[in-house]
């Protein structure tokens, strides 16, 4: 029988708050994070709302638990930052303390800092600190950084698989637990603002104007977000013979390919009814037992329609309570996942369902429409977290109430 | 990692003549450019000229040599895909980068930021494949191809039949340019044959497409098993060796990732002293150094293991073995960061 998997640990940093508390403040007082940026390099800083930390990347080095360095990026600190929280939450003062992996996701590495120093790498002529940055684009840059502030030496790794990234960055930690080649492994990801993403996405035109709309008839897009989450994960064995405060249990996952696009989703929701459906088959819970999905939501046109059409298809005409909590944090990319299964934990925890901001008008290819008010007091035992990304890639995960 | 996996398929994309043909009677392509390039294949019958038009090199050399390796393996229903890549489609990414500032934000083209998402190969595969199975792509430098490896055998212990799982890097010249300013390549123009006598610091630049098809049970077509694989991230002074040791004791052929830096010629130095006499076989002078070298060091060792026999103009000091090749030690690292061992056994 493979170990069951708990989360005994959790750290943020997003829009909404420098860690777990201060998110839930806000999740709770209907504070979105939305607004316009103060420290990216671009002409739609005053057009196109995104959900930014609200600190300078100097001063997100007290966050970050380290004296002012050159070399690490915003991505790299917000990581830091979410990770000192997690494991001080899970009472690992020292990570060396039982063989503990880290798996880390990124979309664009240190592109947030890179992108303004470029054209000096680039030019023969430049020189200067700027060259203590050259090699941090990649997504291993911020993976190992954080790794060696804080002393990860056993297994580390980065996925890269776009918005679904940290959902997988979580379900191969658990994988690893459950194959016995770990009993801890702290997993999530890390993703700071970029000229070089809000314009990706802008050329798409699926950024919105205004702030974003999930499974609103009038939604016109996404706004962008920032942010980084850790879990501890830990096997059941060690977590008892640690004595380990366990959170939530992590209890299904699926990873699969739509390959229907290599950006838009199937109308009609084939890869995100399968994540689903196979997630949950997995945590052994039935179609009545989910309590809440917080969805993908990332209020483009094709998501919701293609999200939605697949929550219809999996439940029916009883569709769960759900919402997308991307009006608070924006669509933070890379560490969405890990940001959103913290959300369900909390929910769990609180009892509580948190509001989709900006909803007034269901859409009109849907029978279902989100939670809009803050729901308290209710019992939440079972949660499905979407995370839905480019290349086709989905994961779904089910995060359960602990109950011994 | 426990478990075993059996190498069904092969296919890859490098400077050399190694995506059709007979390897063992293959050329030794060399440059004293200081970068070997990809030999690029006919993508047409791979891949429909209208997808071909819009896409960028490391897009074409990893589908391609992912297409290449299914047709190898003979095993034509679909499985997960898995796949490694430090770095991407640096192209697009560079691309995108400039078009911002040149078009000042505005009429962006979105193709190259599209492209430029790690997971893109993995998605065209999956499309091309309709392959809607599990799906992932790791970035980890050194460690890329590695936890794809890894990512791959944990899907066969799982019980999954088997695995499409690949690696694929560039090299620009822009970027052959930035790793420069941090001391990547040798100041000199080398001779890729003469890679392992000039040790200065330094080496020389590569890139590549490598994909395997792993399963769970051999048959009459394997190459190799991989039977042991083991990960070091920075070791501490010692480790090394002695994990080497306990690792590598029944190698009758060593592969290495030996590449003439001085700065980390050390590593390799205590993998010698590891296991005087056994024969070594580097294959950085055959397509350079990149994140995913490692993918095409292990598609050699297979290579050598399956046919129990060099290629003969790759190693001309060495060309004959003296005995039969039961057991492989592959070793690499990639700056001295991320250490990989992997051990093959002939089926």
């Amino acid at each position: 029988m493979a170990e069951r998997v708990f989360i005994t640990g959790i750290g943020m940093i997003t829009a909404i708050g420098d860690n777990v508390a201060g998110n839930l403040h806000r999740l709770r007082s209907r504070q979105s994070g939305l607004g316009y940026s103060s420290y990216i390099d671009t002409i739609h800083r005053q057009v196109l709302p995104v959900a930014e930390v609200k600190h300078p990347s100097e001063s997100l080095f007290a966050l970050a638990g380290i004296a002012p360095t050159e070399g690490f990026t915003r991505t790299t600190l917000l990581g830091l930052a979410a990770m000192r929280e997690a494991l001080q939450h899970a009472g690992i003062a020292d990570v060396q303390s039982a063989p503990t992996g880290f798996i880390n996701a990124s979309t664009v590495g240190g592109m947030c800092d890179t992108e303004k120093l470029y054209f000096d790498i680039i030019d023969p002529e430049k020189t200067g600190a700027f060259l203590q940055y050259i090699d941090t684009l990649d997504c291993a840059d911020c993976t190992q950084r954080i790794a060696d502030t804080i002393g990860f030496s056993e297994h580390i790794a980065t996925i890269s698989t776009a918005c679904s990234s940290s959902a997988n960055a979580l379900m191969f930690g658990a994988r690893m637990i459950k194959q016995g080649m770990l009993p801890r492994v702290v997993c999530g990801g890390t993703e700071a603002l970029t000229r070089f993403t809000l314009n990706g996405f802008n050329s798409l035109k699926n950024v919105d104007k205004q702030f974003c709309r999930p499974f609103d008839q009038q939604r016109t897009g996404l706004n962008l977000g920032e942010g980084a989450a850790y879990l501890v994960l830990e096997g059941e064995s060690f977590a008892r013979a640690n004595n380990s405060r366990i959170l939530a249990e992590l209890t299904g996952y699926c990873n699969t390919n739509e390959a229907f696009h290599p950006t838009s989703p199937s109308p009609d929701g084939d890869g995100a009814y399968e994540a689903m459906k196979t997630a949950l088959a997995m945590s052994g819970r039935s179609l009545e037992e989910v309590s809440y999905i917080n969805v993908h939501g990332t209020a483009t046109l094709n998501n919701d329609v293609s999200e939605g059409k697949a929550l219809e298809r999996l439940f029916g005409d009883q569709v769960p309570l759900f919402s997308s909590t991307k009006p608070f944090t924006g669509h933070t990319l890379a560490a969405a996942g890990a940001i959103e299964a913290i959300y369900a934990i909390l929910a769990i925890q609180q009892g509580l369902i948190f509001p989709n901001l900006n909803f007034s008008e269901r859409m009109e290819e849907l029978n279902i429409s989100p939670v809009t008010e803050l729901m308290e007091g209710y019992p939440v035992n079972n949660v499905i977290s979407n995370s839905f990304g480019f290349g086709g890639n989905n994961a779904s995960l089910v995060i359960s109430k602990y109950e011994g | 990692m426990k478990g075993k996996c059996y190498i069904q398929g092969m296919a890859a994309i490098s400077p050399q003549q190694t995506f059709e043909g007979d390897l063992f009677s293959a050329p030794l392509v060399h440059t004293d450019s200081n970068l070997l390039a990809c030999m690029e294949p006919d993508y047409k019958p791979f891949i429909p000229a209208n997808s071909l038009r819009r896409m960028t090199r490391v897009l074409k050399i990893g589908l391609t040599a992912a297409l290449r390796c299914i047709q190898d393996s003979g095993i034509s229903i679909p499985g997960p895909i898995v796949t490694g890549t430090g770095k991407g489609s640096l192209q697009d990414t560079e691309k995108f980068i400039k078009e911002i500032v040149t078009y000042k934000e505005t009429a962006l083209n979105p193709t190259p930021f599209i492209q430029s998402t790690y997971n893109s190969v993995n998605g065209l595969i999956a499309l091309q494949q309709k392959c809607t199975a599990y799906n992932n792509t790791f970035v980890h430098r050194g460690f890329s191809f590695e936890n794809a490896l890894l990512d791959s055998m944990m899907l066969i212990q799982e019980g999954t039949s088997h695995t499409l799982t690949g690696a694929f890097e560039e090299i620009t010249a822009e970027h052959f340019y930035i790793k420069s300013r941090i001391g990547f390549w040798k100041e000199n123009k080398t001779d890729s044959r003469e890679l392992y006598q000039h040790l200065s610091p330094g080496t020389i630049a590569g890139e590549g497409a490598t994909f395997f098809t792993l399963t769970g049970q051999p048959s009459t077509q394997t190459y190799a098993a991989i039977s042991g694989f083991k990960m070091l991230y920075k070791p501490a002074p010692g480790k090394l060796s002695t994990t080497l040791k306990d690792f590598g004791e029944s190698a009758d052929l060593i592969i290495t990732g030996r590449n003439g830096d001085s700065n980390h010629e050390h590593f390799y130095q205590e993998l010698d002293s590891c296991f005087p006499g056994i024969p070594q076989f580097p294959f950085k002078h055959l397509c350079g150094e990149y994140d995913t070298a490692g993918a095409f060091g292990l598609w050699l060792a297979a290579q050598i293991i399956k046919a129990q026999q060099v290629p003969r103009q790759w190693f001309p000091q060495q060309a004959v073995l003296s005995a039969p090749v039961n057991s492989i030690l592959f070793y690499n690292h990639f700056y001295g960061e991320q250490h990989v061992m992997l051990r093959l056994e002939r089926v």
